[in-house]
C-alpha cells in the first residue's frame, strides 16, 4: 500500500528502533525505502563550515565528505540493507533536519515518512544546540503525506500487523486518517478499533460532570462513531468501537496497550500555513511520545 | 514443583537457564520460537514463562498477544530475559525484564518471590 518510504535518520541509536520498523514496513509493503540522513547542520551565513551530527566535528562539506558520510550509514544499516528483501537507497544532504526531510519526501514522491525518536535527549546533541522545536513536530506538521513515528523502544516491535487503533475526534482531519485506518486494516486483514475519547478534564471548565451526563455523551460519541465510520469498513471482517471518558491521550495510550495495538493512526489539526511553527496538536504530540507500537499521524 | 517455560532461540541460554532453575529446585520446559512457544504452554501449563524478544519469524510481544487471548493462560507471568537494550517495557505486562548479561542471583530471586505468590 505504500510504494515509497522516506525513513528520515539520525544513524545513531535514537534511530535504530525506528529502522527496524522501516525496514520491516518496507518489506511488508514492498516498497521502495529511501534512508535519508541529513548530516549536519549548516553555521552561520554562507560559510561551508557544518557541524557534523555523528561525529560533532565542524566539518568542511565537500563531495568526498558526503561520499564518506554514505558509506558510514552503508556500514550502520549494513545488516539491514543485506537482507535483500527491501530496496533501499541511502541519500545524504546537509541543512536543517526538517527542511530536508520535507524537501526530500517531495522529491521522491514519499508516500509515508518514518522517524524515530528525538536526538534531542543526548546532552550533546547537535540539533538541539541548533534547534527550539523539534524536527518530529515539523515534519509532522508540514508534510504531505502520513508520517509514523517509533519514539520509544517498546513502540519498535513491528513483526507484522494485526491491530489497528484509529483515534477520532471527528474532525474532517480525521476523516482522511480513518481512510488510512481502514485501507491499512484491508490490506492487512487487520482488526480495526475506532476510538474515541472523550474529554471530562477541560470541557466543564472546572465543574465536574455526573457520570449520567458523562455516560450520555459516551453514548452520543458511540452512535456518532456508527454513523460517521461503520458505513465505510466494508471489508473489514472485524472491528469495534469504544469511548472511553478521561484525559484523551492516556485514553488512547491505555486504549492501545489492551488491544495490542500494533499501529495508532491519527490526525492532528494544522490550521496555520506556516511549516516554520513547530507545534502540533498536544494530544497527538502526546500519544506520539508515550505510545507503545508506532503511531502514524496525518495532516489534512 | 513449579514448572518454568525458557522461551528463547539461544540454544546455550535455554540450557543455562533450564540448569539454573533445575538447580534450585524448579522443572523446566523450553521453547525456540513463538509457535513452539505456543504449543508448549497449552500442552505443559508452566507456572512461569521467561521470554526472550527476539525470536526467529515472530517477535516476542506477538507470543506474549497470543498468550493474553487464551483464558487458562493469559494470567502466567512473563519474564524478559533479552539482550535488546531498551527493551524493558516491550511487555507491559511482564514481571520484570532482564537484559542479557543478567545477574542470576537477581533473576533467581525474582523468580522465587513470583512463584511463592
Amino acid at each position: 500500500m505504500f510504494k515509497t518510504i522516506l525513513f528520515a535518520t539520525s544513524a545513531t541509536e535514537a534511530s535504530d528502533h525506528a529502522a527496524r520498523v522501516a525496514f520491516n514496513i518496507a518489506a511488508l509493503n514492498q516498497a521502495a525505502l529511501h534512508v535519508f540522513h541529513v548530516l549536519g547542520v549548516p553555521s552561520r551565513g554562507y560559510s561551508q563550515a557544518v557541524t557534523d551530527v555523528k561525529t560533532k566535528e565542524r566539518v568542511e562539506v565537500d563531495a568526498d565528505y558526503i561520499a564518506w558520510v554514505t558509506e558510514e550509514l552503508q556500514t550502520y544499516y549494513e545488516k539491514q540493507l543485506a537482507e535483500g528483501d527491501v530496496q533501499a537507497g541511502i541519500e545524504v544532504a546537509v541543512g536543517f533536519p526538517h527542511r530536508e526531510i520535507l524537501r526530500q519526501a517531495r522529491a521522491v514522491s514519499a508516500d509515508l515518512i518514518v522517524l524515530g525518536r528525538s536526538t534531542g535527549e543526548a546532552e550533546d546533541s547537535v540539533y538541539k544546540k541548533s534547534f527550539a522545536g523539534s524536527t518530529l513536530q515539523r515534519v509532522a506538521k508540514a508534510a504531505k503525506c502520513p508520517v509514523l513515528v517509533v519514539s520509544r523502544p517498546a513502540a519498535s516491535f513491528w513483526g507484522g500487523l494485526s491491530n489497528i487503533v484509529f483515534g477520532t475526534d471527528f474532525s474532517k482531519a480525521s476523516d482522511k486518517a480513518f481512510e488510512l485506518a481502514a485501507e491499512l486494516a484491508r490490506t492487512f486483514a487487520c482488526e480495526l478499533h475506532i476510538f474515541h475519547a472523550l474529554d471530562i478534564s477541560s470541557m466543564h471548565m472546572g465543574r465536574s460532570a455526573s457520570q449520567d451526563e458523562i455516560e450520555q455523551q459516551r453514548r452520543e460519541a458511540l452512535r456518532r462513531i456508527r454513523a460517521q465510520y461503520v458505513s465505510r469498513i466494508q471489508g473489514i471482517d472485524t472491528y469495534s468501537l469504544e469511548v472511553w471518558e478521561g484525559i484523551p491521550f492516556v485514553e488512547i495510550v491505555k486504549y492501545a496497550r489492551e488491544k495490542h495495538a500494533d499501529l495508532i493512526v491519527l490526525a492532528h489539526h494544522s490550521k496555520a500555513a506556516d511549516a516554520e511553527g513547530p507545534r502540533i496538536g498536544s494530544n497527538v504530540e502526546q500519544v506520539i511520545v508515550r505510545a507503545g507500537c508506532p503511531v502514524i499521524s496525518m495532516n489534512k | 514443583m513449579p514448572k518454568i517455560l525458557i522461551v528463547d532461540d539461544d540454544p546455550n541460554i535455554r540450557q543455562y537457564l533450564a540448569a539454573l532453575f533445575e538447580d534450585h529446585g524448579y522443572l523446566t520446559v523450553v521453547a525456540r520460537d513463538v509457535a513452539e512457544a505456543l504449543q508448549t504452554a497449552q500442552d505443559e501449563r508452566p507456572d512461569l514463562i521467561t521470554l526472550d524478544l527476539d525470536l526467529p519469524g515472530e517477535w516476542g510481544p506477538r507470543f506474549y498477544r497470543a498468550l493474553s487471548q487464551e483464558p487458562e493462560l493469559k494470567s502466567t507471568p512473563i519474564i524478559v530475559i533479552s539482550a535488546m537494550p531498551g527493551s524493558r517495557y516491550a511487555i507491559g505486562n511482564a514481571v520484570a525484564s532482564f537484559t542479557k548479561p543478567f545477574d542470576r542471583e537477581e533473576l533467581l530471586k525474582t523468580v522465587g518471590e513470583t512463584l511463592d505468590l
